[in-house]
């Protein structure tokens, strides 16, 4: 179909540019000033950074360590009254063991590998870890594999990020350069805070199509 | 492309915008708060101004080499697994997208708010081709069943106010009467999750697309874009091909302003780089991708050295909020999906300057788009180049012109100078006797005095005074 008129479009374009043979030697793209660009140096205390961020972008943030997480968490999903939970499936998550503790208090805690997408739209909640999170903007980056589902950060209302000190990178040009070191993904999504919009007169709503409320477990 | 047998007129459409007191009042309330958002934000950066240069020279080195990173994006998208196709004109584009749906036996589609979109109707075609679909974004869907058009590049019912929504959806849902924001938007998010749960085929346009990585960005704050890359199995980007930039890193650039530019937020709620099938054993994300990438009159403007440079444009709106002109008007009276100082520009430049000849006129050369434009695109230059180029075309008025020549004929000689002044004196000087203020003048200088008074001239010119001084 149209790929049989691909080599002519490339030749539009390059006869609008006023050539007629593709350039010979490879385009070399303005120098990024980082003097300029950078907003966060590398050596900056991030974790202080970030969690001010984190605040400014309307996520809600609870300290946590190993020891208590499971407890808090818990506490968390019951007092939003999450039933049915979603989680994704990394070594992190694992290590908490939260499946027969969250079941001792009738919440229905299901890995990504037990889910299909239609039970994915009625979950309460969806627990999941991240690839980056990033201290200039707090965004956190999800990385979706065949253990991390999409659905887990995007359909319930309600999102829980368990965030470590590790994951922090400084500033966006960190995160893409840290992007660039891989194969280019299928996806990759920033979150940065709850889903809104300001369409109606300008007044801020949360939570239009993805979770209104995020909840970040920044674990020490 | 060729010229449009489209109608418009510009000082009709603006006048009735400017008796529309409503209307008036919510653009001049919502471009105020995003102007006012858009400066705090720009001034959180290093340096605003040499990082707006920068993001401009990384889009005119795309736009000055686009045959090489267009191929360079083609292989890369090829090479993640993801379908490319070329669309000349807009026609082409809605028929690839057609055959993409029919292809893959895709009935429903969702999806998000895009311009380019918007630019070749491409949501009423598909419909009346039978397929159903539907507009995500929050704006989008509330132009799409108020059978209404978008007003502003990013916030698309900026004209309308929350009763008309009330209203309409009232209306459309069979409810009772309700204008609050939040039940308002809760209402829409129940009927479109329920679209989002059934579609085969999502759609998006894009914000960059990066050619040595062949993946797309959207950003977004709802989340809807997010449900169309997600939920469907087959995905199709639709994108003008100007939208290139080179590498990951320029991607920094770009989010570190657009979202300051747009809405004075340092990041959109969702960034979405995506552009891949999902790989094997994943349960959600779409089995099919298609990136087409549109022409539709870009090369003609690239071909264009002077122009080319408006191609830079990320639509991010911030021009608009900041021209006096859009405040007043809003959206609609440019006749056009592009609004505002930079629709002025390149609503002329895609369909043609004879049909559009008012709306290089459509601005007081203030330079406030230039000033808040984050890719240094020279507005109000390139508005002063087209008014020139309407001269050159000969399409100003007849009398106009003959206006012009008159004018030239009595300024090239001293003497005719001086008697028409003198002349020119004598009558406005009488005008002034009663009051001492000019109140009315005739024919094509009436609309100064209609809305104003003017002083008379001095009784002595300025030339009398250097001689009697000397």
């Amino acid at each position: 179909m149209s790929d049989t008129t691909e080599p002519n479009l490339i030749a539009v374009v390059r006869k609008a540019l006023g050539r007629d043979q593709p350039i010979s030697t490879v385009p070399i793209p303005p120098a990024i000033d980082e003097s300029i660009a950078r907003l966060v140096d590398t050596g900056a205390d991030l974790r202080p950074l970030f969690l001010q961020n984190a605040a400014e972008a309307k996520f809600h943030i609870d300290l946590v360590n190993h020891e208590n997480l499971p407890e808090k968490l818990a506490a968390f999903l019951k007092s939003q009254n999450c039933q049915l939970v979603g989680m994704s499936i990394s070594p992190l998550l694992e290590k908490l063991d939260l499946k027969e503790s969250l079941k001792s208090r009738d919440i229905d805690l299901k890995t990504w590998d037990e889910l299909t997408l239609d039970v994915a739209y009625e979950l309460d909640c969806g627990i999941t870890d991240v690839w980056a999170a990033v201290a200039e903007t707090a965004s956190l980056a999800i990385l979706p594999d065949t253990k991390h589902g999409r659905a887990l950060s995007l359909f319930p209302p309600i999102h829980i990020a368990i965030v470590e000190p590790k994951n922090l990178v400084a500033d966006l040009l960190d995160l893409t350069r840290k992007m660039s070191a891989i194969q280019p993904p299928p996806q990759i999504t920033l979150i940065t805070g709850p889903s809104k919009t300001a369409d109606i007169e300008g007044s801020l709503v949360t939570g239009v199509h993805g979770p209104g409320f995020v909840q970040i477990f920044f674990l020490e | 492309m060729p010229e449009t047998a489209e109608k418009f007129n510009f000082n009709e459409l603006s006048e009735k915008a400017l008796g529309d007191k409503r209307l008036m009042l919510a653009v001049a309330s919502n471009t105020q708060r995003q102007y006012d958002g858009r400066q705090q934000r720009m001034a959180e950066l290093p340096n605003p101004d040499a990082l707006r240069e920068l993001a401009g020279q990384i889009k005119q080195h795309t736009l000055d080499n686009l045959d090489f990173y267009l191929q360079q994006l083609v292989d890369s998208v090829r090479r993640n697994g993801g379908h490319v196709h070329f669309a000349s004109t807009g026609d082409d584009a809605r028929r690839i997208i057609l055959n993409i749906a029919k292809k893959a036996g895709c009935k429903r589609i969702i999806k998000s708010k895009s311009m380019v979109s918007e630019e070749i109707e491409l949501a009423h075609f598909l419909e009346s081709a039978g397929l159903d679909l539907v507009e995500t974004d929050l704006g989008e869907f509330i132009v799409q069943i108020s059978h209404d058009k978008p007003s502003h590049l990013v916030a698309p019912i900026m004209h309308k106010d929350r009763a008309s929504i009330a209203r309409l959806f009232s209306e459309y849902f069979h409810t009772p009467y309700n204008d609050d924001p939040e039940s308002l938007t809760k209402q829409a998010r129940a009927f479109l999750r329920d679209k989002f749960r059934h579609a085969d085929l999502g759609m998006t346009g894009a914000n960059f697309l990066i050619a040595q990585t062949g993946q797309v960005c959207v950003v977004e704050n709802e989340g809807n874009a997010r449900q169309s890359i997600t939920t469907p199995r087959v995905l199709v980007s639709l994108v003008g091909i100007e939208k290139i930039i080179p590498r990951l890193d320029d991607l920094a650039v770009m989010l570190k302003l657009l979202a300051r530019s747009a809405t004075g937020q340092p990041m959109t709620i969702y960034t979405n780089i995506f552009g891949a099938p999902r790989q094997s054993g994943e349960k959600d994300g779409s089995e099919e991708f298609h990136l087409v990438l549109l022409d539709n009159g870009r090369t003609e403007i690239l071909a264009d050295e002077e122009y080319r440079e408006t191609l830079r444009c990320i639509r991010c709106g911030a021009c608009l909020n900041a021209c006096p002109v859009y405040r007043k008007i809003g959206g609609h009276a440019y006749g056009s999906v592009y609004p505002g100082p930079i629709g002025a520009l390149i609503t002329p430049l895609f369909k043609g300057l004879g049909t559009f000849k008012d709306l290089p006129q459509a601005s007081s050369l203030c330079g406030a788009c230039y000033e808040a434009c984050p890719v240094k695109i020279n507005i109000p230059k390139h508005l002063i180049n087209m008014r020139r180029d309407i001269v050159r075309q000969h399409l100003n008025g007849r009398l106009e012109r003959m206006f012009y020549r008159l004018w030239a004929w009595g300024m090239r000689s001293p003497f005719l100078y001086g008697l028409i002044g003198s002349l020119q004196k004598f009558d406005l000087r009488r005008r002034a006797k009663k009051t001492g203020w000019i109140q009315k003048l005739p024919m094509a200088a009436s609309g100064w005095t209609q809305v104003r008074d003017m002083p008379p001239p001095a009784r002595k010119t300025f030339h009398q005074l250097w001689k009697d001084r000397n």
